[in-house]
């Protein structure tokens, strides 16, 4: 959070130093004031053009700790700025009703493959919104993802803002099987680490000693520079017990947190690496069997999560196929992720660490933890609407929110619509009915006045209709039910013919 | 504040108890003894027997009966009695697992990892190799059969791979860990193993380059086994497909596209009236499934669980769900290990009910209709006294990645127990 | 309407009397299509020095006036395909060059123009060889045996191919930066020519016309500022003169040069819009139309530009299915333009064209908007459209001759004339 704060302030400096020549051209050419003030007033109008998004009745996960029951989740121009059972929700706003399902941050990807629809490095410029890809990535939930050195977020049908952040991330390589590679990162290091303690001094001293000359910055590589004043993370790869150790020392002693990609003998030195800070990402589901020949603890285990989780370490949770499957296996792909999720709860790691597993924490990964991740008043309106808990293997995200916007919604693509479709209409427009003037739905519509002593006729009294969007949803017939989801036959014993 | 899994499984607990009130008021204090009449007998000098208490018995028998709370009793690695509450007799040990969920032990009926990898599957010389045993391939204990334990996998059919029309005879055993492979063995051989989709096609020679070469060498073949057969001949080239046609051993066919299942179909129900299971049945093999349940040719589905590129709609169609749709009897599922891993055989499940197929069937699909297809019935499949004491403890729904093996018992004897020997899936 | 039309046909004869008769003519059909003005039956048409005069229902013509009885036929606009590499053979890169005009790569002697005629293709845009900008696509009348024979247009509109990566978006930016910048230095050429000549008489030079004596100088690339001294008092303002990269995108801005932007997809569209930023610039899209493409996503903003579309007249699907979409007619209900070519660049598909397009009216499309994709709109893409491309007064005589509805399959092309000279076919009596 440090960093993210030295972000913040750094971000608003930029502000100022953008906002001041701007003010200062307006008083100095005075032919082009006329113009400035037109800027100015086409900015107004562009602010004063808001759009509204609310959600209602959501039982939604914040993960921030709390789930929070019958809530409206408020956003302008896709920012949320309310999350409260009660909000004043602004004419003209676009609703969707969460009524009977829950409600889930948008998932992030640390990386995944082809769900831009786009080849190149340049994401920005080649970005494929309308790509199928895309389509299957808002269905399983994730609406961020990072690919190649850009953390992006899927807005599926437009190209601007596709980019949230880049080159956050710096590769290094350190490997034991590659000790030259140990060696050389060890001495960069130890060279910038020199370089920073120098030019902090030299910050210090230049003021009262003005002969003072800037230490060289030759020899100093930029991307460590840039992970040791913690304007980035250093990310590896490694799976070895030795590798392991390694990274965690160097982390430990340069003072940087590091991401490490696989880890997958973590659970044999998670203590170390909690120590260092680090984040792991990680398959749970990756499988590789340790030499015979050795004697100590090591190969993979599924309790890997749940080890380094107890330790300290961050813990980031990818497929271990990172692009789109269809070939016919179901399961072990980036569109089944929330799975993958649950394999890591197999191994003991708490449900809520497993979702922010594939929210928040590959957020902080990316860089990217101050827009998405969760759902607060503040961030992006990433939203996913659930017909059931996350991580269930019969759940389906029934309507997909990026940015304040709704790009998915189940019924409306070919893809799953079929299985299991909602019962319930959606995006029900909100009716407002005032007291004294609901209809009584068991009045009796009015017959003939009865005769004295007569008793007036009973009318048939009209079918009780549900008021909009208040159909209860169909039970199954005979699926699981999702809380507990017990394979059970409905009703006494003895039904089901074997 | 309470968990996510407590609040879970609470609900969980909640909910059942309100459901198995119902479902079990006719079953209150009842004892299903079929095997024994009367009160259940101590324990005998040599013999061994333990009494096993879960919060949740799916006994997978034909009535689909739920226990909640469930016991059994196990004696000399069979069931003897399943109930809701009995009294323990003497010499038994009761062991409680508490708030957990208790399944048969699951069936695979198409396995390759006999072999501990995929090395030994398969000689591609002859057409035709039905006599051809994969029991000398077997490497028991192996770490993938060590995990399928850990999964919960109790009765495997390995069989070797498609590479040739009749691949040869597979051996139906269960995977013991502590036990020699001898003892685990069901049956030797346990059925014959037929590929019909393109895979033959890879070995072919002269002959069976083409769909109608390759059916006319099974035809040829069976043919020749049934006439030896009717003839009361003895011969030994012929001597499993004799076997099958005797209805003496099954038949597994891997087949698929709408091509090969239909043929499979016609060739293994219509033409020759064995116990045959239609495995795989992917691709565009959807389009025949209602030819498939005319026939009454039961499917076993795996690894590919869902279909797209055939489907023309642009949806994503889950084979199970369809084949359920349709009325395909005995539906079960396969991981065609490792092509699937064999623990993920519940993942298999998963995968079919997440597409549309009805989770308590799926549970049926790994459990009691792969063994009634196979007619292993009479041992595995369901806990129902007289079977086999094979059987599996979950910290929650089986279908569930997120449900834990705990303990796995085969035979009556723990072959897994989580605590003891480290969570190895 | 009519009246007016016999009185010009009576004047004809006395003009004739006095010079060499005109090759003047009157053809009478059954039904005529004109595109412009919808279907006329029993039409005369009166053509003279290979232009229609006029054109009417039922139209009394003078004795002596040859006309040619066609009261079977049907006759419509000779077909035109504004996107063609017919007759050509050269291969292109991957550069910017859009002062390359594919009318220096013209083969005259081709005999595919002889064919395409037979299809009823009496006008062609072609276009030059390579991706990025290769040039500008010309226009001809298939038949002549010289290239100046041919010619009907060096500058029909300039191509660019457009898919969405940094480097095409980079040089489009870059292109119009430079006119932007070309724009600047017009602009301070003027003032300071305005500063240093106050008050005295000024003239301004268009930069299209040519003296002689300056076209040398101003042949080369690179930017002069000519202030010339014309003799005596008045001073000419010459503007600077663009570099040659430069001076078609300025035409483009400036309105006297189309701009066909090829795309492959839906998302090509909006990374296009991206690159062109603000700018006010209207162009015509040329998109290959595949099996499962999804340019309908962009349509309504395809629409709103009022965009002309170049495709094929092709039903394609919706992705993953068997969904039919009639995407020609999703794009014109939206209000886009379309432009059909043939399915391919062979003769073949040029003679298969109108049963093409036919089978697209038949899933949906509107004939008149089909009839106006096969030749007016393509001429007018080109920006030939004031001068053939319809059956009106004071256009081109290209006709083309079928004995039944253009769109029924078994129609045969009977006749075809180019500037009213039959060109396939014989219309004798």
């Amino acid at each position: 959070m440090f960093q993210t704060s030295r972000m913040r302030a750094a971000a608003l400096c930029a502000l100022i130093g953008l906002l001041a020549p701007r003010v200062s051209a307006s008083f100095q050419e005075g032919g082009d004031a006329p113009k400035e003030a037109e800027k100015a007033v086409d900015e107004k109008k562009k602010e004063e053009k808001e759009e509204w998004f609310a959600l209602t009745n959501g039982d939604v996960f914040t993960g921030t700790g709390s789930l929070l029951r019958g809530m409206t989740v408020l956003a302008r121009n896709g920012v949320i700025t309310k999350i409260a059972s009660e909000v004043d929700i602004p004419e003209g706003a676009k609703l969707l009703d969460a009524k009977g399902m829950r409600v889930y941050p948008g998932l992030v990807a640390t990386s995944s493959s082809g769900l831009f629809g786009a080849t190149s490095a340049e994401l920005e410029d080649s970005v494929d919104p309308f790509s199928s890809r895309m389509v299957l990535g808002l269905a399983s939930g994730i609406t961020s993802s990072g690919m190649g050195s850009v953390a992006a977020k899927l807005k599926r049908g437009e190209i601007k803002g596709v980019v949230m952040r880049d080159k956050y991330l710096t590769t290094l390589a350190y490997s034991t099987n590659n000790p030259s590679s140990k060696r050389n990162l060890s001495e960069k290091f130890a060279a910038t680490a020199k370089y920073l303690r120098e030019f902090r001094e030299y910050e210090l001293k230049k003021a009262s000693n003005k002969e003072l000359k800037e230490p060289p910055k030759k020899g100093v590589d930029s991307a460590l520079l840039s992970v040791l004043k913690g304007e980035s993370l250093a990310r590896f790869n490694a799976d070895s017990r030795e590798d392991l150790l390694g990274i965690a020392r160097l982390a430990q002693q340069y003072g940087f947190r590091p991401v490490i990609d696989g880890c997958g003998e973590g659970w044999t030195v998670a203590d170390e690496l909690g120590r260092a800070g680090a984040f792991a990402v990680l398959t749970p589901r990756d499988r590789d069997d340790k030499s015979e020949a050795l004697v100590r603890p090591g190969g993979s285990s599924i309790e890997n999560a749940a080890i380094l989780h107890s330790r300290g370490v961050q813990v980031a949770i990818i497929p271990s196929t990172k692009g789109v499957d269809l070939g016919g296996i179901a399961g072990r792909d980036i569109i089944h992720l929330p799975i993958e999720a649950g394999f890591a709860v197999r191994g003991g790691l708490p449900e809520a660490a497993a979702i922010a597993a594939i929210t928040i924490v590959p957020a902080r990964i990316l860089g990217i933890d101050h827009r998405v991740g969760t759902i607060e008043v503040g961030k992006d309106c990433d939203l996913l609407v659930i017909d059931g808990d996350l991580m269930h293997y019969q759940s389906f995200v029934q309507y997909a929110v990026v940015d304040g916007k709704q790009v998915y919604d189940k019924e409306a693509e070919l893809w799953f619509a079929h299985i299991r479709p909602r019962t319930t209409p959606s995006m029900a427009p909100e009716t407002r009915v005032d007291p004294g003037e609901e209809v009584d739905p068991n009045a009796a519509p009015k017959t003939e006045e009865p005769k004295d002593g007569e008793k007036p006729a009973e009318g048939t009294p009209p079918e009780d209709k549900p008021a909009d969007g208040e159909t209860p949803p169909k039970e199954p017939p005979s699926d699981p039910p999702k809380e507990g989801g017990t394979p059970e036959p409905v009703g006494g014993g003895g039904q089901r013919a074997g | 504040m309470v968990s996510r899994a407590c609040w879970v499984v609470i609900g969980a607990l909640a909910l059942c108890a309100c459901r198995s009130s119902a479902s079990s008021k006719a079953l209150d204090n009842a004892v299903d003894t079929r095997a024994t009449k009367g009160a259940l007998a101590a324990l005998a000098e040599g013999e061994t027997g333990v009494v096993i208490r879960a919060e949740k018995l799916f006994t997978m028998d034909a009535q689909d009966r739920v226990l909640s709370p469930g016991m059994l009793l196990v004696r000399n690695g069979k069931i003897e009695a399943v109930g809701v509450r009995f009294d323990v007799p003497a010499g038994f040990e009761l062991i409680d697992y508490g708030p957990a969920w208790l399944t048969p032990g699951l069936v695979d009926l198409h396995t390759h990892v006999h072999a501990g990898g995929f090395g030994d599957i398969n000689d591609m010389v002859l057409p035709i190799n039905a006599e051809f045993r994969v029991s000398p391939t077997v490497v028991p204990g192996n770490p993938q059969l060590q995990r399928a334990v850990a999964g919960g996998v109790t009765t495997l059919f390995g069989i070797p791979g498609s590479g040739t029309s009749i691949s040869g005879a597979g051996v139906l055993y269960k995977p013991k860990l502590h036990d020699t492979y001898e003892n685990g063995v069901l049956a030797d051989p346990g059925g014959i193993k037929v590929a019909q989709d393109s895979n033959p096609q890879r070995g072919a020679g002269d002959l069976g380059s083409s769909r109608a070469g390759l059916s006319w060498i099974l035809e040829d073949a069976n043919d020749k086994a049934r006439g030896a057969l009717a003839q009361g001949r003895r011969d030994p080239a012929l001597e499993n497909l004799m076997k099958v046609h005797a209805r003496e051993l099954p038949i597994l066919i891997h087949t698929a596209g709408s091509d090969g299942v239909g043929n499979t179909t016609r060739m293994w129900r219509g033409k020759y009236p064995v116990r045959s299971v239609l495995s795989h049945g992917c691709f565009d093999a959807w389009k025949v499934s209602p030819f498939v349940a005319e026939m009454g040719m039961p499917a076993n589905n795996g690894p590919r669980t869902i279909e797209y590129s055939s489907s023309r709609e642009g949806r994503i169609i889950g084979i199970s769900a369809h084949n359920e749709k349709i009325g395909v009897p005995h539906l079960s599922i396969n991981t065609d290990s490792p092509v699937v891993p064999q623990e993920e055989l519940f993942l298999q499940a998963a995968m079919s009910a997440r597409y549309g197929a009805d989770g308590y069937l799926m549970l049926r699909a790994m459990t009691i209709n792969p063994a009634i297809a196979f007619g292993i019935d009479a041992r595995v499949g369901s806990l129902e006294p007289g079977k086999d004491a094979d059987l599996a403890v979950r910290t929650g729904n089986p279908l569930d990645p997120r449900a834990a093996v705990e303990v796995v018992w085969i035979d009556g004897r723990i072959e897994y127990d989580r605590a003891r020997d480290g969570q190895m899936f | 309407m009519k009246t007016l039309n016999t009185l010009l046909l009576a004047a004809i004869p006395a003009l004739a009397s006095a010079a060499p008769a005109p090759d003047l003519f009157a053809i009478k059909v059954g039904k005529a299509e004109t595109v412009s003005h919808g279907t006329i039956e029993h039409a005369v048409i009166l053509i003279e020095d290979g232009k229609i005069v006029t054109i009417g229902q039922d139209l009394p013509i003078e004795r002596g006036i040859r006309v040619l009885d066609l009261e079977s036929w049907t006759v419509m606009p000779g077909l035109v395909n504004p996107y063609s590499r017919l007759g050509m053979d050269s291969r292109g890169g991957d550069e910017f060059n859009p002062q390359v005009s594919a009318f220096d790569d013209l083969y005259p002697s081709s005999d595919e123009y002889d064919r395409v005629l037979e299809a009823g293709y009496t006008t062609l845009g072609l276009y030059p060889a390579g991706r990025a900008v290769p040039g500008r696509a010309c226009a001809v009348r298939p038949g002549p045996d010289t290239a100046e024979g041919m010619l009907l247009t060096r500058d029909a509109y300039l191509k660019i191919y457009f898919r969405s990566d940094a480097r095409a978006k980079k040089m489009l930016r870059d292109a119009f930066a430079k006119v932007d910048d070309y724009v600047e230095k017009e602009k301070k050429a003027r003032e300071k020519f305005d500063k240093d000549n106050a008050g005295k008489k000024t003239e301004e030079k268009k930069p299209d016309e040519k003296k002689p004596d300056e076209k040398a100088g101003t042949q080369e690339g690179g930017e002069k500022k000519d202030e010339k001294k014309d003799d005596k008092s008045k001073k000419v303002y010459v503007p600077p003169e663009p570099d040659e990269k430069v001076k078609p995108f300025l035409d483009i801005v400036n309105g006297k040069l189309n701009a066909l932007v090829s795309i492959g997809q839906a998302a090509d569209f909006l990374h296009l819009m991206d690159a062109l930023g603000e700018r006010k610039l209207s162009f015509d899209l040329r998109v290959p139309i595949t099996r499962e493409i999804d340019m309908y996503e962009v349509k309504k903003q395809i629409g709103e530009r009022k965009c002309r579309i170049l495709m094929e007249p092709e039903i394609s699907m919706t992705p993953g299915t068997m969904r039919m979409r009639n995407l020609a007619q999703e794009f014109s209900a939206e209000g886009a333009k379309i432009v059909f070519l043939p399915r391919g660049d062979t003769i073949g598909a040029h003679k298969n064209a109108l049963r093409n397009v036919g089978e697209i009216v038949a899933q949906g499309l509107s004939r008149e908007v089909a009839l106006r994709a096969l030749t007016l709109e393509g001429a007018e893409l080109m920006g030939i459209g004031a001068r053939l491309g319809s059956l009106e007064k004071n256009k081109d005589a290209n006709l083309v001759f079928l004995n039944g509805d253009p769109f029924e399959p078994g129609t045969k092309i009977m006749a075809v004339m180019l500037e009213g000279k039959v060109v396939f076919g014989e219309v004798q009596q």
